[in-house]
């Protein structure tokens, strides 16, 4: 009754997402989000649409028969264009300029209007001369941002009887500008031999914003609304501070109606209070000073427009109800799942969502299942794309109680209707061993509104996204290998290397491993030259080449994560592939004695950026994929070769967001996702046990196969070696010791592309160099019971000695954490 | 203010239509229930992304917002 239970458990949309997988199963998904391009209606868009990479990892772990554990982590980047305001075409919101020679459009959120007597704008040449005619359409205002990281982790704890369950949950969700804290409750009970469930729950979130108001529109938005919540920076920026909270309860029902149906049908409420504000939009109102109207048309207005922040309710209560029919259709031994879903709130938006899937094995462990959505929703009461107002603004001086007391003009809350569809494949390797890809294409469209009435054509957009999810059950996994087979794999782990070593051992005949890696450095603290530590004044005169420094890194961080799958066609070859993951942030600050900004490119437009902000990157990284070849296999000697390649997947054209009329450029190197260019990576590892003694040795290499990669540069050659000695403290838990040395090149080549060098991290001569580290380690694998054959190993690597190519900051160390299982 | 007495009306259905009628399903009838392609939820990684898109994008999503889930200010 697996199944039901799981059904049980997920009412979509009114339970917490509990355990909802199998016992003891793992997942890692890999997820991308890319959205079409706005229509300007007439401008070109400069900017790259939104795009979000994300990745998440979630576990079930079976703690007693009875007290089940979850465990959720996602973390996504995002970066791209972004509505800011909405104005009538002849606002020019977009318009291109190139005072700075650099092409591109800035969002222009400040401006004149010229109206006709029933308020239509009218067109004019765009200096002020009215060319005749009005012009009703409307466009957004685009912004573009820098990458930006979330990061969330959440767990459950349940308790489950035989006829009922229990849960308590929690989780934080932490991005620069905006935390988020949740705990939950839940509950379910079974009636009338399990064909009845009733389930419940409740949950309450704290969050609390902290945004920087976006630098190159600051001067031209009106915070005033918001001064007892702003903080100033010494930068000059301003950051708005809020905070809200979220109670919620929801009730679910789920019946099996006959033995190939069943329904499902739940409501829930949530009850919101604080700041709901999106931050970052403004919206546009058009002044109508009585005084100025020696500039209007005849019969008509003449409008300043200004760009407020925008104003909702601090109060939100949300009410919404579903109902889900799942048929089992015995002919095709498929599912046909129908969802309806309505949503009520008091800001006057009602929304209907209808979902509808299939779901068809098609044999030898394939599955396809089609599904379609639509959604249809009101616009809120306040929502407007712009405002007119009667009244002067003098800087900053007008009468606020003459405008709505809410006001928004974000799409989100128009009215409108997204017809989405897609399709997920799924594959079933060996009992236990799922891989789904799943990709949906998603159109949002005024016109696609339930009864018609919605927003304009200009608010339309379009998004598709891809996925991919690795599920490892291993309690169906145990319970499909024989009892020899799992003794063998204990064996072969028993003599483990240190969790930084990759390529250290081979799986016999069709053995199959899959595994996670993570990997974590940090530098921090002073810079270097060389070995030598340096003061500021150095590295402003020459840690730049030619030119002065303006900016150092103060601290680097690095998460890498990756999947490491293994599989062994013969005793003497292994094929292994290794997809990554990985996000990157940095904090700068100013370097003492640096010249003035207006010396700095762009007259240093970007450093207040760089030094308040720190820049973050994200996204998938290069794909590995190898060939393990063994050479000997002596008894307690072990030697195998390995040769490589890594597929650059990875983005290196990374850009910072525009400021100030002036370009971003492209994020510096060492922030850039993969090496750009094609890589060889052999290696050769020996490796030898005795007793409870192990130990071992490598030697590998990284030869990049490309001149340069797409944007202009190719980084350093890698050459490693490392050694080490193990030592079994038990039967279960080893610890290790090992020495690396590490030589890097510099970067050859550079950017063919803008970059803004403001610092030692943009000249390719300041990376590489000479590392020694010494790494300790402990190895851990589970004897017996459900996990029995799983391994971890965690190892922290020490720096020692660096000797840096140019001017470096200094390394802190870095932390190496593996698991595996092999069957 | 939510009008109490309306949004409970409107909400009836939800809470009654469970109790349509149900027969009796021995649990040696439940094979079919049991698939995995019958559970409720068969990819629950990929339906967590895909609530997160919507709802980064959607009004409509609050009601469940019990799982933190972020700002979605873009």
């Amino acid at each position: 009754m697996q199944a039901l239970t799981a059904a049980a458990l997920t009412l979509p949309g009114l339970m917490l997402p509990p355990a909802q997988a199998a016992d003891e199963e793992f997942g890692v998904q890999y997820g991308h989000y890319q959205e079409g391009e706005r229509e300007l209606f007439g401008v070109e868009s400069k900017f790259r649409p939104i795009e979000v990479d994300s990745l998440q990892g979630s576990g079930n772990i079976k703690i007693t028969d009875r007290v089940k554990f979850n465990f959720n982590y996602t973390q996504d980047t995002w970066s791209g264009a972004t509505p800011v305001a909405t104005a009538p075409l002849d606002m020019r919101g977009n318009r291109t300029v190139s005072p700075d020679v650099v092409t591109g459009a800035t969002p222009i959120i400040n401006g004149e209007l010229f109206f006709d007597s029933q308020l239509n704008p009218l067109r004019t040449d765009g200096f002020g001369a009215l060319v005749g005619g009005t012009d009703s359409q409307l466009v957004h205002t685009l912004s573009s941002a820098s990458p930006e990281t979330r990061k969330q982790g959440s767990f459950k704890l349940g308790y489950e009887w035989d006829e009922a369950a229990a849960d308590v949950g929690g989780g934080i969700s932490l991005e620069d500008d905006y935390e988020s804290r949740f705990v939950n409750l839940g509950g379910r009970l079974d009636f009338n031999q399990k064909l009845t469930t009733l389930s419940g729950g409740l949950s309450y979130t704290s969050s609390d914003t902290k945004a920087r108001m976006d630098h190159d529109i600051l001067p031209y938005v009106d915070t005033g609304n918001y001064d007892s919540q702003i903080e100033r920076t010494g930068e000059g920026g301003k950051i708005i501070h809020g905070d809200r909270k979220d109670w919620g309860a929801h009730l679910g029902f789920s019946q099996v109606l006959n033995k190939n149906a069943l329904i499902e049908t739940g409501i829930g409420y949530t009850y919101s209070h604080g700041y709901m504000e999106n931050p970052y939009k403004v919206v546009e109102v058009a002044f109508i000073d009585p005084e100025q109207q020696f500039r209007a048309p005849v019969d008509g207005y003449f409008a300043n427009v200004q760009a407020l922040l925008e104003q909702r309710p601090n109060v939100r209560h949300q009410l919404n109800g579903n109902l889900g029919y799942k048929q089992y259709i015995e002919a095709f031994d498929a599912a046909l799942h129908f969802n309806y879903r309505y949503y009520h709130d008091d800001w006057g938006i009602n929304a209907h969502t209808f979902e509808s899937d299939w779901a068809q094995p098609l044999g030898h462990g394939w599955s396809v299942t089609p599904r379609i959505r639509y959604y249809s929703q009101d616009a809120a009461d306040f929502y407007i794309p712009y405002l007119v107002s009667q009244q002067a603004y003098d800087l900053g001086q007008f009468n606020r109680n003459r405008l709505p007391a809410n006001f928004s003009s974000d799409h989100r809350l128009s009215g409108y209707g997204a017809l989405s569809g897609g399709v997920t494949v799924s594959k079933q390797f060996a009992k236990g061993v799922n891989l789904d890809l799943g990709f949906e294409y998603y159109t949002h469209q005024g016109g696609l509104k339930l009864g018609g009435g919605g927003e304009g054509d200009y608010t339309d957009f379009d998004f598709w996204t891809v996925n991919g999810a690795l599920k490892v059950n291993l309690e169906a996994l145990v319970s499909s290998s024989d009892h020899s087979s799992h003794a063998h794999h204990q064996h072969q782990h028993g003599a483990m290397a240190p969790a930084g070593v990759m390529f250290d051992h081979m799986l016999s005949k069709d053995g199959f491993m899959v595994g996670y890696r993570y990997m974590y450095s940090s530098q921090g603290g002073d810079m270097l030259h060389g070995s030598n530590l340096v003061g500021d004044q150095t590295i402003v005169a020459n840690g730049c080449g030619p030119n002065s420094c303006f900016v150092k890194p103060n601290s680097m961080a690095m998460h890498m994560h990756m999947l490491d799958i293994m599989y062994a066609p013969t005793d003497w070859l292994n094929l292994m592939v290794m997809p990554q993951f990985m996000d990157m942030s940095m904090t700068m600050r100013r370097l003492n004695g640096a010249p003035p900004d207006s010396e700095a490119p762009d007259d240093g437009v970007h450093i207040p950026h760089h030094v308040e902000n720190g820049h973050e990157t994200g996204g998938i990284s290069d794909m590995g994929v190898y060939a393990l070849f063994k050479v000997l296999d002596a008894g307690h000697h072990h030697l195998h070769m390995g040769l490589g390649l890594s597929i650059p997947f990875g983005d290196v054209d990374i850009e910072l967001r525009r400021n100030h009329k002036a370009e971003g450029g492209l994020i510096h190197y060492g922030m850039q996702l993969g090496s750009g260019t094609l890589d060889f990576k052999p290696s050769v590892t020996y490796t030898g046990n005795y007793d409870s003694w192990s130990w071992g040795a490598q030697l590998n290499g990284t030869k990049r196969l490309e001149k340069s990669g797409e944007t202009g540069y190719r980084l350093g050659d890698i050459f490693q070696t490392t050694a080490w000695g193990g030592y079994n403290l038990t039967h279960w838990l080893s610890a290790n010791v090992r020495g690396v040395y590490t030589v890097q090149g510099a970067i050859d080549g550079q950017f063919n592309q803008y970059i803004d060098q403001l610092g030692p991290m943009d000249y390719p001569n300041n990376y590489g160099g000479r590392f020694w580290d010494v790494g300790f380690g402990l190895n851990a694998t589970v004897p017996g019971g459900d996990l029995a054959g799983n391994t971890l190993g965690v190892e922290w690597l020490q720096p020692v000695g660096t000797d840096y190519n140019g001017y470096q900051l200094d390394r802190d160390g870095s932390l190496s954490a593996t698991w595996h299982y092999a069957f | 203010m939510l009008n109490t007495r309306k949004a409970l009306l409107a909400f009836l259905p939800f809470l009654t239509a469970g109790l349509l009628g149900c027969a009796e399903v021995a649990p040696w009838e439940r094979g079919n229930l049991a698939k995995p392609h019958m559970a409720l939820e068969p990819y629950p990684m990929q339906s967590t992304l895909r609530a997160h898109n919507y709802s980064s994008r959607e009004a409509a999503a609050g009601g469940n917002a019990a799982e933190g889930g972020g700002c979605g200010c873009y």
